[in-house]
């Protein structure tokens, strides 16, 4: 398969990271946690939008705002349930409980859901290029025909505007800019009279509308399972630290990277060993933490 | 341990004896005609009796990395792991997948601890100064891409089959129920040899000097302890006695794979650390024990309901998972911890 | 002699010079007191000569040996000990446990002597706890030597920084702020006791807010401003100096 093919792939695939990671970051900015769940909001925002798809059923697009709204409203039940409770316990104890529930909550996934793996049934239309000529770089074709479909289309055009809507919120609305300032210094926030809390609570609810997103379009590319979510945490978490833990526009860049980075290694390692692609994105995660933690537009994460 | 005005040869040492006494008489058993005989009924406890033996060693050497240092790693069973592949594939005599270099296998354990301490190392020497959180994502981290060097790299580590043909020295000498009794003897031996080498260790004004830098890392600094080398060195040990058991595990399995060494290990030993008490080693082992206990009645619980195991598996998960969240809200210092000790008095 | 000096020490936070081209000494047997209005540069002064920050550019030199850039670990082996201003004493420790581990070079803080309890590690352990003992009992803290140091009130988490330092038997002690947070009695006996250290031939430097208390405790003041030294000299002298009484009261950094 041509790089160029490859090449699309990874865009497909750091549209729906991006997304997922900008949730993920906000939460890690402004509530100050890294959500270990947060791969199982994705995977239940698949699962209510496929369940409005299949069963009801709806058409995609009002699939997909269903399982916003029911990723907005799992995420904000779950950050009173579990995590406002010990806001103030640090990072360690936040991050653990979020592996606990993350457990808790794949199982119940699977428990329900059961171990296959759903599909949605979507009508692609696939705009194929086959004219472009190959051009070889030893085993590897650098360009040769490729194709694209339309879910991919989709999944790359809700990214984009979710990007603008995103720098929309954050520019020009007010819970926007009181969450920039949260995120740059929690102490001065709320000396400026912002409700900390109350922002806290948006960002659960925004992050969870993103994975809701994030989990329909990945669920579209791929399929619907309970470990979903779970099989790409370590993806968005090192999309999120590669951009700078804390910046959603960094997390969108991370993503992109981690994206391309994936489908371009697919395209280089021999064909026995292609699961190593994933163990690529974790050794960027370890590189980035050793060596600039602070990510490409982030806060310093080392200790004193 | 701060009220006690001579120094302690309490229940460390009392370790100390029972381990070596398991060691003798598992001995007596496997190289005298001594045989024993087990009741059928006993079979599955021997059985998790042993693995709990070696998830011991990983919770006691995590326990001093976290509970005594506060270095927070989340990939722990990555050392389990590398410790058991070194000892295979160094000592498997035959394996129709990946590496089998056929040494003896006291060769390839010791190679097993070393391997696994190496890793410590380096993963110290990079990533001790990180913040808890992040310390615990490179860790985590380590151990998937291990995890998926193992499964991806046939030709060395054999897939998702793994090495076979590790020797088991037990098996070697003794059959039937002598042989799990041993098993069961040596292995706990070693659990409890462990138990001592720590406890004394933490007891000693070396323990005192990893809970203050736990406590507040620059002032002990600034009282002239040389912090990066304590905490490299409660990493490595740590590292290392996870690689010993993994070698032992190996010899014991007969054959190692990568279903044996994924992140629910190390969310099992992290759980029965934290539900025991951190820093507390006796307090670790038993709430390690009551985890693994899960495990068992889980087991029985199937026998008895017309559930299929799958749904059992998630069942027993699902408790899992909220265990650990309600230790951590409710119960931070476990349930022998103590709470001043961690500073979670709140 | 000048135990402790600082030459063109600068250290810059973003673009502020948090310490501006600061040079200063402190003699065998002083008892020194450094004051200066909020960002003045106190702290990061302290923290630049006790190893905590690297400063920028300059030197510091503690008898004799230019000491600049080093680890805290390595000045507290040096002879100079500081403690902190935000009673970082070690919570999750007792009393005795936080003075015991100040001792320096113990056996028993080496891998193979504790886990052979050696005799040397044994003998060293009891020597250190009467020791220990000793200095909690000097500080009066007796009565609460097996509290975790969490319930100590302010003054006592001060008294016990100055055991724990003691332990380190220091040629030069650093204290930062060690009357904040203190009530007037406590205020008084801890300035007392660092006026008998002084007295036995401690050499001590202060940092402090606590004016009034410092300049009657101290031989010589010295006062920052935005990070350099404005004045300096025998307590009295400088608190009536025009430029100190303009550095408080006139629009200064803030």
């Amino acid at each position: 398969m041509g790089l160029l093919q490859e090449i699309i792939f990874g865009l497909v695939t750091g549209s729906y990271i991006a997304i997922a990671a900008i949730g993920f970051t906000l939460i890690y900015g402004i509530v100050n946690m890294i959500n270990f769940a947060y791969g199982e909001y994705l995977t239940l925002g698949a699962f209510i939008g496929l369940v409005a798809a299949t069963m009801i059923p709806v058409p995609l697009p009002i699939a997909a705002l269903v399982a916003m709204v029911g990723g907005g409203v799992v995420s904000i039940v779950l950050a009173r349930g579990f995590f406002t409770p010990i806001n103030d316990t640090g990072p360690v104890p936040m991050l653990l409980t979020s592996i606990g529930l993350g457990i808790a909550l794949r199982n119940a996934i699977r428990l329900v859901g059961g171990r296959g793996a759903r599909y949605f049934e979507t009508e692609t239309a696939t705009f194929r290029f086959d004219a472009i000529p190959d051009v070889s770089l030893g085993p590897v074709d650098l360009l040769g025909g490729f194709f694209v479909t339309s879910e991919q289309l989709i999944v790359i055009g809700a990214a984009v505007a979710v990007f603008v809507a995103i720098h929309g919120l954050l520019t020009r609305t007010d819970v926007g800019i009181a969450m920039r300032a949260m995120g740059d210094d929690e102490s001065l926030a709320r000396v400026r009279g912002i409700d900390t809390q109350l922002i806290r609570d948006s960002v659960w609810v925004l992050a969870g509308v993103l994975a809701g997103l994030a989990g329909v379009l990945m669920a579209i590319q791929t399929n619907v399972s309970a470990d979903t979510g779970f099989s790409h945490i370590l993806q968005i978490l090192s999309a999120a630290i590669l951009g700078g833990a804390g910046s959603p526009y960094g997390a969108i860049l991370g993503a992109y990277v981690i994206g391309l980075v994936l489908a371009v290694s697919t395209a280089f390692l021999p064909s026995s060993m292609t699961g190593l692609s994933s163990a690529v994105a974790f050794v960027i995660l370890v590189a980035v933490l050793l060596v600039k933690p602070s990510g490409i537009a982030g806060k310093e994460v080392r200790e004193a | 341990m701060s009220v006690l005005d001579k120094l302690p040869d309490g229940h460390g040492d009392r370790a100390l004896l029972a381990g070596l006494a398991c060691l003798l008489v598992g001995a007596l058993f496997a190289f005298t005609p001594l045989r024993a005989q087990l009741p059928s009924a006993l079979y599955v406890f021997v059985e998790v009796g042993i693995l709990f033996a070696i998830y011991g060693m990983l919770v006691l050497g995590l326990d001093l990395q976290y509970g005594h240092t506060g270095l927070v790693n989340f990939g722990h069973v990555v050392f389990f792991a590398v410790g058991a592949y070194a000892t295979a594939i160094l000592s498997a005599q035959d394996s129709f997948s990946g590496l089998a270099l056929g040494y003896p296998w006291p060769i390839g354990l010791a190679a097993g601890v070393v391997v696994a301490a190496v890793l410590g190392l380096a993963l110290s020497a990079t990533s001790i100064r990180l913040r808890g959180d992040f310390l615990a994502i490179v860790t985590l981290a380590t151990a998937e891409i291990f995890h998926s060097v193992f499964v991806n790299f046939e030709e060395t580590f054999g897939g998702n089959v793994g090495i076979l043909g590790v020797p088991r020295p037990i098996a070697a000498l003794v059959e039937g129920d002598t042989r799990l009794v041993v098993t069961l003897l040596v292995l706990g031996g070693v659990t409890l040899v462990t138990l001592a080498a720590v406890t004394r260790l933490t007891e000693a004004p070396y323990g005192r000097t990893l809970r203050a830098i736990r406590a507040d890392e620059l002032v002990t600094r600034s009282l002239g302890k040389s912090t990066i080398t304590y905490k490299t060195q409660a990493f490595v040990y740590g590292a290392a006695l996870a690689g010993l058991a993994g070698g032992l595990f190996a010899l014991y399995n007969g054959a190692v794979a990568p279903g044996f060494f994924t992140i629910q290990v190390t969310v099992t030993i992290w759980i029965g650390m934290l539900l025991g008490g951190a820093a507390n080693h006796r307090a670790v082992l038993a709430g390690l024990a009551i985890i693994m206990g899960l495990r068992l009645v889980s087991r029985f619980a199937l026998d008895v309901t017309p559930v299929s195991g799958d749904v059992f598996a998630s069942i027993r998960l699902i408790v899992v998972g909220l265990i650990l969240v309600a230790v951590i809200r409710y119960r931070p210092a476990g349930i022998w911890g103590d709470a001043r000790e961690l500073g979670v008095d709140r | 002699m000048s135990l402790l000096s600082t030459d063109g020490l600068v250290k810059e936070f973003g673009g502020l010079r948090a310490v501006d081209n600061l040079s200063m000494s402190v003699d065998d047997g002083e008892l020194v007191g450094v004051m200066g209005p909020n960002g003045a540069g106190k702290s990061t002064f302290f923290n630049c000569v006790s190893g905590v920050i690297k400063p920028d550019a300059g030197t510091v030199t503690l008898d004799g040996t230019d000491v600049t850039g080093d680890s805290p670990e390595s000045l507290a082996h040096q002879g100079l000990v500081r403690t902190f201003q935000n009673t970082r004493e070690l919570e999750t420790m007792t009393v005795r446990d936080n003075v015991r581990l100040a001792a320096p070079n113990q056996p028993g803080e080496r891998t193979i002597p504790a886990l052979l309890r050696s005799s040397a590690m044994q003998k060293h352990e009891e020597g250190v706890r009467k020791r220990a003992d000793e200095l909690i009992e000097a500080f009066e803290l007796d009565h609460l030597a097996d509290e975790y140091s969490s319930s100590l009130s302010g003054g006592q988490r001060k008294l016990l920084e100055l055991a724990r330092a003691l332990m380190l038997d220091p040629d030069i002690l650093m204290l930062d702020e060690p009357f904040a947070g203190v009530n007037p009695t406590l205020t008084g006996e801890i300035a007392d006791r660092i006026a008998d250290l002084n007295d036995r031939g401690m050499t001590v430097v202060i940092i402090e807010h606590e004016i009034e208390t410092l300049s009657e405790l101290v031989d010589r003041l010295v006062v920052l401003q935005q990070g350099s030294l404005l004045v300096e000299g025998d307590p009295e002298a400088v608190l009536s100096d025009e430029r100190v009484i303009e550095a408080y009261l006139g629009g200064d950094a803030e």
